[in-house]
């Protein structure tokens, strides 16, 4: 291996690829990158067994075909430290990998390439591409309420169903669901359905969100994998049932509130100080044009606010995780929110008002 | 976000208030306990008895034999509760989080505090200075991400040590822990996962989590996580007192009910005191008496009543004593608070079934 490259061109690849690798590693290798020369082409990979993520890096000119794994934080770290605009060379030698740049020279330790997983080579059974930003949107408006170490394991992690020319993401820890659609190019004979891991979700939203970029899905039984021009990421999928939403998406609501989202959104943060440090439970309360939220605490201490709101039924008092409606409201984008509920006991359907790609529902708490 | 714990615990800390007012005490054996002569029990002892054998809660007798030359030393309880007040205010002035265990133990929850630029490390190392210099006795402390490993690094490096478990040591440092060290893991149930072939954090985590749950229990859950370095329990300031109680062994049995009787009144004196002086405890909801015969056999006998009164208490001691009817070697009498009301709080979960 000889090749040389510009620091400015290795580093963002670089960190996007340490950042899929785990500091602590069982398998030595695992903490290491792959890098690969291969023409004009220098291709670095990193992976966790779980996930895996190859950058593709342009070369000025071409040079002989070689591979290699290094510690990937320490490769950083350097690359990091030189000058900006530096010239960096890699030079393979006794089973050390030279770096030199101007003055500086390190000599890291490595590990043979064939020793480095890869995660087995899957056959997209569904595929399709779209527009970066709008995959992360999507994932953006769904991923709070995946489980988190969650016994039930299908949970910890995002749905992605795949029916004729839409996407659905769905994710639930049970108390909560978040179910967003996305318009996509498509033929399937019937839904696919994979559960992407919380790990994996989390990683996509943050390397692919260039709205001026497509990017291409392939799913199968086992993987999914996203590619952009630079970049491919592979995630391995949860194996499991994910639990039927369409059941929990609630039907029988006939009563209909419309607020303003930021006024509601600072109420309930503002009564959230009171309200029980473990359970956060608040309650609300509905009459003819307002509600009124209400906050109480071991300490006997209380909080209440009233805001106007769009509602014309009887009166309804319900208790919530006041968290789970935040995290709604932060992620509805318009000014108003729409709330539809049925009685105290059954769950709540939000939804932004000017916008129904995306349903939230809330279970309520007896408080 | 990162939580960062300190367990504070003092070394052998009766025995080293005792060597701090007396220092020809220092580099002799010695123990904080009963009279041999009178059944008593070793409550705390230096570490030159432990080199003995000696261990708290043994029979003061039997580590007599095991250390004839060992000096035992009575209770002062209300002094070392003094000391302990003084080590607390000290405590304090690093965080308000804090959970005291007992009056040598502490956990704090240093997480966000601003001193020393947040190092929790170098405030446990400042908070062992202060007490050296202020109270004049050692603590050990340990530094980690949670309560359960904060406590297992005090113990690491004492006495008069200082132990930190780095989130980045977790993964390192728990597999190779025997489970007797996992909180909560008592002689029972290391005994059912020594059956099992589970001797480390390490077998815990070798298993798949479904199997283990099942095979361990509904304690398994908090064990596994506890093996994978995992540990939420808040450290909680406000612990609510379920009852209070005093107590006394006799020196000699107590051969009938008359002379059990004629006991209560000073029993309950004492009782008294202590409830005026934690007056928050809430609403007391039971009275109770416990006996227990020279057979070491005890016995609870409790009624609900709302403020206990010395006829009260006699009429249990009756009842109790009847059930043995032979000599006593131990009374107490106490309360139970009603608990405090709490609503009932159930999140609705999706039946996804």
């Amino acid at each position: 291996m000889n090749f040389s490259i510009e620091r400015e061109k290795l580093l963002k690849p670089l960190q996007q690829v340490v950042g899929v690798v785990e500091r602590r590693q069982t398998l030595p290798v695992l903490s290491n990158v792959l890098m690969v020369v291969d023409g004009d082409t220098l291709a670095l990979t990193g992976t966790d067994l779980e996930v895996e993520l190859v950058a593709r890096i342009g070369l000025e000119q071409s040079f002989s075909h070689a591979e290699i794994t290094v510690p990937a934080k320490k490769l950083l770290d350097i690359c990091k430290s030189l000058p900006e605009e530096s010239q960096i060379q890699f030079i393979l030698e006794d089973q050390k990998l030279l770096i030199k740049a101007g003055r500086s020279k390190f000599s890291l330790a490595t590990l043979p390439a064939n020793e480095f997983p890869n995660l087995e080579d899957a056959v997209g059974q569904v595929s399709f591409s779209m527009n970066q930003g709008y995959l992360k949107s999507v994932i953006d408006r769904t991923a709070f309420a995946m489980a988190q170490q969650d016994v039930r394991f299908y949970l910890n992690g995002m749905l992605f169903e795949v029916s004729t020319n839409l996407l659905r993401t769905v994710a639930t820890d049970g108390h909560r669901l978040a179910l967003c659609k996305a318009q996509i190019q498509c033929e399937v004979e019937k839904p696919f359905q994979s559960i992407v891991p919380r790990k994996g979700v989390l990683e996509l939203a943050k390397l692919f969100s260039d709205v001026d970029a497509d990017i291409s899905i392939a799913l199968s039984g086992n993987h999914i994998r996203v590619e952009s021009a630079d970049l491919r990421f592979t995630s391995k999928l949860i194996d499991g049932k994910f639990p039927d939403y369409e059941r929990v998406l609630p039907k029988q609501g006939d009563k209909n509130v419309l607020a303003d989202k930021t006024e509601m959104r600072q109420c309930f943060s503002r009564v959230a100080i009171l309200s029980n440090e473990k359970y956060r439970g608040v309650r609300l309360r509905l009459e003819s044009g307002n509600l009124t939220t209400v906050a109480n605490n071991p300490e006997q201490e209380e909080a209440e606010e009233s805001i106007n709101v769009d509602y014309q039924g009887g009166e309804l008092e319900i208790g919530f995780n006041v968290n789970y409606l935040l995290d709604v409201l932060n992620v509805i984008r318009s000014d108003t929110v729409k709330l539809q509920l049925a009685d105290s006991n059954s769950s709540a359907l939000v939804t932004d008002a000017e916008d129904d790609s995306a349903s939230y529902v809330v279970m309520p708490m007896r408080l | 976000m990162q939580r960062k714990i300190i367990h504070i615990d003092c070394d052998c800390f009766y025995a080293a208030v005792e060597m701090r007012d007396d220092p020809t005490l220092r580099h002799r054996p010695i123990a904080v306990g009963g009279d041999p002569g009178r059944r008593g029990v070793i409550s705390t002892c230096n570490y030159e008895a432990r080199q003995y054998g000696v261990r708290s809660a043994m029979a003061s007798a039997y580590a007599r034999r095991l250390c004839p030359q060992l000096i035992i030393l009575p209770h002062r309880i209300s002094y070392y509760r003094e000391v302990s007040l003084q080590i607390m205010r000290i405590l304090q002035q690093y965080t308000d989080r804090i959970e005291p265990l007992s009056l040598d133990e502490a956990f704090l929850d240093v997480t966000g505090q601003t001193h020393f630029q947040g190092s929790a490390t170098r405030m446990a190392e400042a908070i062992r200075k202060q007490v050296r210099s202020q109270v004049g006795i050692t603590v050990s402390a340990g530094v980690a991400p949670n309560k359960f490993l904060a406590k297992i690094a005090s113990e690491w490096n004492k006495p008069d040590g200082l132990f930190v478990i780095r989130p980045d040591d977790v993964e390192r440092f728990v597999p190779a822990l025997p489970v007797e060290k996992l909180h909560g893991v008592g002689k029972v149930t290391a005994e059912r996962l020594h059956r099992l072939g589970i001797h480390t954090c390490a077998d815990i985590r070798a298993m798949d989590h479904f199997r283990f749950v099942e095979k361990v229990g509904s304690f398994g859950e908090y064990l596994y996580r506890l093996a994978h370095g995992q540990d939420e329990r808040p450290v909680e300031a406000r612990d609510e007192r379920k009852s209070l109680s005093v107590e006394h062994t006799y020196e000699r049995d107590l051969p009938d009910l008359d002379s059990c009787l004629r006991q209560i009144p000073a029993l309950q004196d004492r009782l008294q005191q202590r409830l005026q002086r934690s007056q928050k405890d809430g609403v007391i909801k039971k009275a109770f008496v416990k006996i227990k015969f020279a057979d070491f056999t005890s016995t609870t006998m409790e009624c609900c009543v709302g403020e206990p009164s010395l006829p009260v208490y006699q009429s249990l001691c009756d009842e109790a004593f009847q059930r043995k009817g032979m000599s006593v070697r131990l009374l107490g009498v106490g309360v139970r608070f009603a608990e405090r009301i709490h609503a009932p709080v159930t999140q609705y979960a999706f039946d996804f079934a």
